[in-house]
């Protein structure tokens, strides 16, 4: 059985700073890591992996050059091999033109696919779009914020617990489908020191445009539907009343004599 | 040379400092000033100020000296020997004392120093470091020092403070007076290797500004201390040699010393510190290893390999024992979220960690030199965890301190049943070559005393925290006896009783145990020169 | 147009039972489309043989001005047995009347469900001008295929100008299939919708977590779509006077269509606690709170304010509290008319889920957490020796 799971690179530190004369982003000290997202959905699938004889897993990202160092982490992490889909026609690219990019690219480069496992969103765009519209481009089954997985028994299906914002769905789909997670209660996992060493052992493949088959006039910035037309930094709030420097007692007190100004308490 | 002038400060009214009188309004307003880490009670005392710069803390202590009223100094409070409880008198918080004030590049060192006041936090200092920015400097109208800030700003490479010690919300004034350590002391030496200059007041109220290299014992091994007012105080260096270990027991001595050392690690007595100048180090990518033994004895054998292979060097070498981790395995079982880590190798297993560099961007990576020296002790390179992103590295952290986090929690619990009950916790340190049989006799001794006991710590200095969580009293009686015993040991090993926690209030009876009366009568001597009256932090060290 | 791959197809006839709209037949062996064909996409997806595929040249201006009106997707919730519109679909109807006066174009809500679908003088009460119910007995809970292929082709025959969904987890599921499929620009999370001199839907997002704010349009196709988290925008002053058009879409749904299936649904509610979605006070914990039992003295205080608890994603990962309180980028939106936040440094992405209450009130050990830029109130302290003390006041108040 193969797992193609989608991982992408997003800087660490999300408090990303903008500056305020160029209006963009301030890269300096700010490392580059795994979308916490992306690993949670590689973790489902080495969970699966390990619990059951025959299963591939396959890391795919669409990036930089640099992006190799994702697939790297993953295959530390336990996937078998990565993909890396890069060249300057990609850049630029929204969900769509991303969308459409990694779709090409798995079935180029794992056309006998049997899940798609993807991070719900990246914690730079979080717009939790990517996953569907390749699962649509595809034409899969596709079940969103999962937090736990199971195969069926001939492995043909899959059974997922999805997230809901009132609490829990348990949905089922036959194969190929496509699934993205949450973190659910997994605890994040650890590679040894063989994991590290044998990593930089496993094989990548890197996929260009004339690989993925799609008109150029449909891939990068040319691909996408949506436009950007400003930047601008958000709104500061107008600052409040500072209580500092006071024991925990007064403090308290304090707190309590606003909750009655503003009337919250009589 | 051997001679050094204090200087005078134009001080504002003493009623012009902030000051809480009375110590019921204290305990009332301020409860967090009444103790330490250690939580050492504190006896009533009348005073605590809150100085906002020198000249108020010089204001506060001439007013002191004048009355003869003891002083006893707070920095972050984070210490472990009651440092900062009072006795009686007065208590000085220097927590606003919290400026950097520059950072520059000394040409014949190659370094960079940062100048900050005492009151910023390790944490804070790491922070501003890591992002570079750095909000007092900034605000400066000096041009000179902004200019180095810019120079400092645009260097591709980052900088880091290395002594790490593990509580990070230590002040950094508190981490120089005590010499404090932590793991990557086994690479780069305790605070003291990095202190390049400090400001210090004296209990006269003056002030002494003391860059390394600059003020030496002289071949007899005197120092003279010329106030602004004509007077002088003269003394003599005491004459023992330190121990071959990390050592925070006692007052610094070594043959035509300098100056700052006397007051690196003296723990207050000597003089209040209130600004330092330490050196950074270019940061570089590290890789944390945990590698999973059989047993404490194969973790030993392990530490001595890697210790003595020259192909590796490593920033710390730290170390888990069995016991340890069944307490982690334990709080797995039962939360694994908090826990954070993947389940734990099983029943039995002991635990060495280690950091060295790391370049994660290479293709190829070669851990054969470790991979052998791990197989040589016969343990699995393949029962380790290993992680180079700072989240990973961060997680490491969290994982670690959950030891002596989850030991308060079971003491918490127990002192509900015994008020008296405290944790036992050694911080003894032995030269290398005594490393094993050290171990033999914690493990002889606290297996025989059938005790609730676990062990942790730089191993790679032979330095180990045995804790024994004593189930009741006459536990807690037999434990303390126990840990006579061990300090005895240490000492006739040529070890320190107190390898990075210092004296303080609470380890006077192991002091000593490694000095004699003429070796403390020196130290007093040196005390007596700069404090006459005894103001300073009485109780730390010679006790009363 | 649809290209139809002969040699591909098998003739299972999936296609022409799935077509909503009938334009799909067979003619001897050989499959064929109608000019009833909206390109609606239902038929590519159900095909297992990639026999279908859909072309879509750039639309020219005309074809562009031709789509019209401002649809947004009315999200059921099911309560005593009725299916009732929940609140975020107020807000967007709220921000739709907006846009649709701008653009001097109707205002239409989109019911999917089954017969127990109801609410609807709510709907126009508050700004609809027209109703379309697509009711089928497989609408009855949400389906990715289910809802994708009814929207597809109401889109696709209605040709609105802008769709607006709610961005709840349903939402978020849906609407970027639909866009794919149609190929369609859609924008997440949006805090603000606005039409331009050019009529374009100014569609702004908060970008990197929310430290810039992206204005984006979609100038090349129709309809313009977006998603908005609830809680953003206000719903309009009810209007009793709105006269309301309700028209009834006829769905083509085969139970072929929907590949995925509920084997199960589980609500957690603590007690009929409101969710925090709903709440008008929240009392939010974050990492700094240090353990799950510290969370206790904050749902007491909660209790006492006649609110709830939540809380970030950090304590949510820890397993102090259940998902379904977690407010946040990655969580829910939420904007009470009191939210304290305690041991919370103030994440963007946690910001961004909760910078809609009315009064913020942050405590916090570290002087320079960011959370203090958006409070009301500031305390620096440690919330775990404040709050026992908040609530133990609080008793004494009552």
């Amino acid at each position: 059985m193969k797992i193609v799971v989608c991982v992408k690179q997003v800087p660490e530190v999300t408090n990303v700073q903008v500056d305020p004369v160029t209006g963009t982003l301030i890269r300096e000290g700010v490392k580059s890591i795994l979308n916490p997202f992306c690993e949670y959905a590689l973790d489902h699938a080495v969970r699966l992996a390990k619990a059951q004889e025959g299963i591939e897993i396959i890391a795919i990202t669409m990036g930089p050059p640099q992006a190799r160092e994702v697939l790297l982490r993953s295959m530390e992490l336990g996937a078998d091999e990565g993909v890396l889909v890069s060249g300057r026609e990609f850049a630029g690219a929204d969900t769509w033109a991303t969308a459409q990019t990694l779709a090409a690219a798995i079935k180029f480069a794992v056309p006998d696919f049997d899940l798609i496992f993807v991070g719900k969103q990246a914690i730079d765009g979080d717009t939790a779009q990517v996953g569907p519209e390749i699962a649509e481009i595809l034409a899969l089954p596709q079940v969103t914020y999962g937090v736990e997985v199971t195969l069926g028994e001939n492995l043909r299906q899959v059974r997922v617990k999805r997230e809901i914002d009132r609490g829990f769905e348990v949905i089922e789909a036959r194969t190929p489908a496509l699934v993205t997670f949450s973190k659910g209660e997994i605890v994040r996992r650890v590679p040894s020191l063989k994991d590290l060493i044998e990593s930089r052992r496993k094989p990548i493949r890197i996929v260009g445009a004339k690989d993925v088959a799609i008109p150029e006039e449909e891939l990068g910035l040319k691909g996408s539907f949506t436009q950007v037309v400003k930047v601008f930094p958000p709104q500061e709030k107008k600052s409040g009343h500072v209580i500092q420097n006071v024991d925990a007692e007064t403090a308290a007190r304090q707190i309590v004599d606003f909750l009655k100004e503003h009337r919250f308490v009589d | 040379m051997h001679e050094i002038h204090s200087h005078n400060l134009e001080t504002p009214p003493i009623d012009t400092v902030k000051c809480v009188k009375g110590f019921d309004l204290i305990k009332a307003e301020y409860p967090v000033y009444l103790t330490d880490e250690s939580k050492l009670s504190a006896n009533p005392f009348d005073y605590l100020f809150f100085p906002k710069n020198e000249c108020e803390l010089a204001a506060v202590i001439k007013e002191m000296a004048q009355k003869k009223v003891p002083i006893t100094v707070a920095g972050a409070r984070t210490g472990l020997v009651g440092g900062s409880v009072p006795q009686q008198g007065a208590v000085i918080s220097l927590e606003f004392l919290d400026s950097v004030e520059g950072i520059h590049h000394d040409p014949l060192s190659g370094e960079w120093v940062i100048r900050a006041q005492t009151g910023v936090s390790l944490k804070a200092l790491d922070g501003m470091l890591r992002i570079k920015k750095f909000p007092t400097l900034e605000a400066s109208t000096d041009q000179n020092c902004l200019d180095e800030l810019q120079r400092f700003k645009e260097e591709k490479n980052s900088y880091f403070y290395p002594p790490d010690p593990t509580e990070m919300s230590a002040s950094l004034g508190g981490s120089v007076v005590t010499n404090a350590s932590g793991a990557r002391t086994y690479r780069y030496g305790p605070t003291r290797a990095w202190v390049r200059g400090i400001r210090v007041f004296l209990a006269n109220g003056e002030y002494l500004d003391i860059p390394r290299g600059k003020y030496f014992a002289s071949p007899a091994g005197r120092f003279t201390v010329y106030d602004s007012k004509g007077g002088s105080s003269s003394f003599i260096i005491p004459d023992y040699s330190l121990p071959r270990t990390k050592s925070t027991s006692g007052i610094f001595t070594a043959p035509q010393m300098d100056l700052i050392d006397l007051f690196i690690g003296s723990e207050g007595v000597f003089g209040i510190v209130t600004r330092v100048d330490v050196a950074l180090l270019e940061r570089e990518e590290k890789i944390s290893i945990v590698t999973f033994v059989d047993s404490d004895e194969q973790a030993v054998d392990l530490t001595i390999a890697l210790r003595e292979n020259p192909l590796l060097q490593l920033d710390f070498l730290e170390f888990y024992s069995s016991n340890a981790l069944n307490l982690l395995r334990e709080r797995q079982g039962r939360e694994p979220s908090t826990v954070g880590m993947p389940p734990l190798s099983p029943e039995g297993a002991s635990a060495v960690f280690f950091e060295m560099s790391f370049d994660s961007h290479s293709e190829s990576i070669d851990f054969s030199a470790l991979e052998q020296t791990i197989s040589n002790c016969g343990a699995s390179f393949e029962r380790s965890w290993v992680g180079y992103e700072s989240r990973e590295l961060d997680r490491f952290k969290v994982f670690r301190h959950l030891i002596p986090e989850t030991v308060n929690d079971i003491i918490s619990e127990r002192k509900k049943s015994f008020p008296g009950l405290h944790k036992l916790g050694t911080d003894l340190a032995v030269p290398d070559e005594h490393l094993r049989e050290m171990w033999k006799m914690y493990k002889k001794g606290c297996t025989a005393g059938n005790f609730d006991w676990l062990a942790f710590g730089h191993i790679g200095n032979n330095h180990l925290h045995i804790n024994i969580l004593p189930r009741n009293m006459e536990d807690q009686e037999k434990g303390l006896t126990l840990y006579a015993q061990f300090a005895k040991k240490a000492v006739e090993f040529g070890g320190a009783v107190s390898a990075e926690h210092g004296v303080g209030k609470i380890k006077a009876k192991f002091f000593r145990l490694m000095f004699t009366e003429e070796q403390i009568a020196q130290m007093k001597r040196v005390k007596t020169a700069f404090d006459p009256d005894s103001i300073l932090n009485p109780g730390d060290i010679f006790g009363n | 147009m649809l290209i139809i791959n002969h040699k591909n197809c098998t003739r299972c006839k999936l296609c022409v039972t799935n077509c909503p709209f009938g334009a799909l037949s067979f003619e001897g062996d050989c499959l064929q489309v109608s000019e009833l064909c909206t390109l609606c996409g239902a038929c590519v997806n159900v095909c297992r043989f990639n026999a279908l595929r859909i072309e879509r040249k750039q639309a020219s201006k005309e074809e562009l001005a031709a789509y019209k009106g401002v649809f947004v997707w009315v999200e059921l919730e099911e309560h005593e047995g009725k299916c009732a519109p929940r609140k975020v679909a107020f807000e967007l109807l709220g921000k739709g009347r907006e846009l649709a006066d701008k653009l001097k174009q109707e205002l239409t809500a989109v019911v999917i469900g089954d017969e127990r679908a109801s609410g609807y003088e709510d709907l126009a009460r508050y700004g609809a001008d027209r109703i379309i119910l697509c009711r089928h007995e497989l609408l009855g809970y949400y389906t990715t295929d289910g809802y994708t292929n009814v929207i597809c082709a109401l889109i696709a025959q209605k040709k609105p100008s802008v769709v607006l969904y709610g961005a709840t987890p349903h939402g978020r599921d849906f609407a970027p299939r639909v866009a794919a499929r149609l190929k369609l620009g859609l924008t997440a999370d949006c805090t603000g919708l606005d039409i331009d001199a050019d009529e374009q839907l100014v569609q702004t997002r908060p970008a990197f977590g929310g430290n810039i704010m992206a204005s984006i349009i979609t100038p090349y196709s129709r309809p313009q779509t977006a998603t908005v988290r609830p809680n953003v925008f206000p719903a309009c002053e009810p209007d009793n006077t709105r006269k309301v058009v309700i028209e009834e879409f006829p769905v083509t749904l085969k139970k072929t269509a929907i590949r995925t299936r509920v084997v199960e649904r589980k609500l957690i509610e603590s007690d009929g606690q409101e969710s925090i979605e709903d709440a008008h006070v929240l009392v939010s914990g974050g990492r700094g709170c240090q353990k799950a039992a510290n969370l206790d003295v904050l749902r007491e205080v909660a209790t006492k304010l006649g609110g709830v608890l939540a809380g970030t994603r950090a304590i949510v990962e820890q397993g102090w509290i259940p998902h379904t309180l977690q407010v946040g980028q990655s969580g829910t939106t939420v904007g009470p008319d009191l939210y304290i936040a305690v041991g919370i440094s103030g994440a963007i992405q946690h910001i961004v889920g909760m910078s809609s209450s009315k009064t913020i009130i942050a405590i916090n050990k570290d002087p320079d957490a960011p959370i203090f830029k958006t409070a009301d109130l500031s305390v620096v302290g440690d919330g775990c020796e404040i709050m026992p003390i908040v609530n133990r006041l609080l008793d004494k108040k009552n």
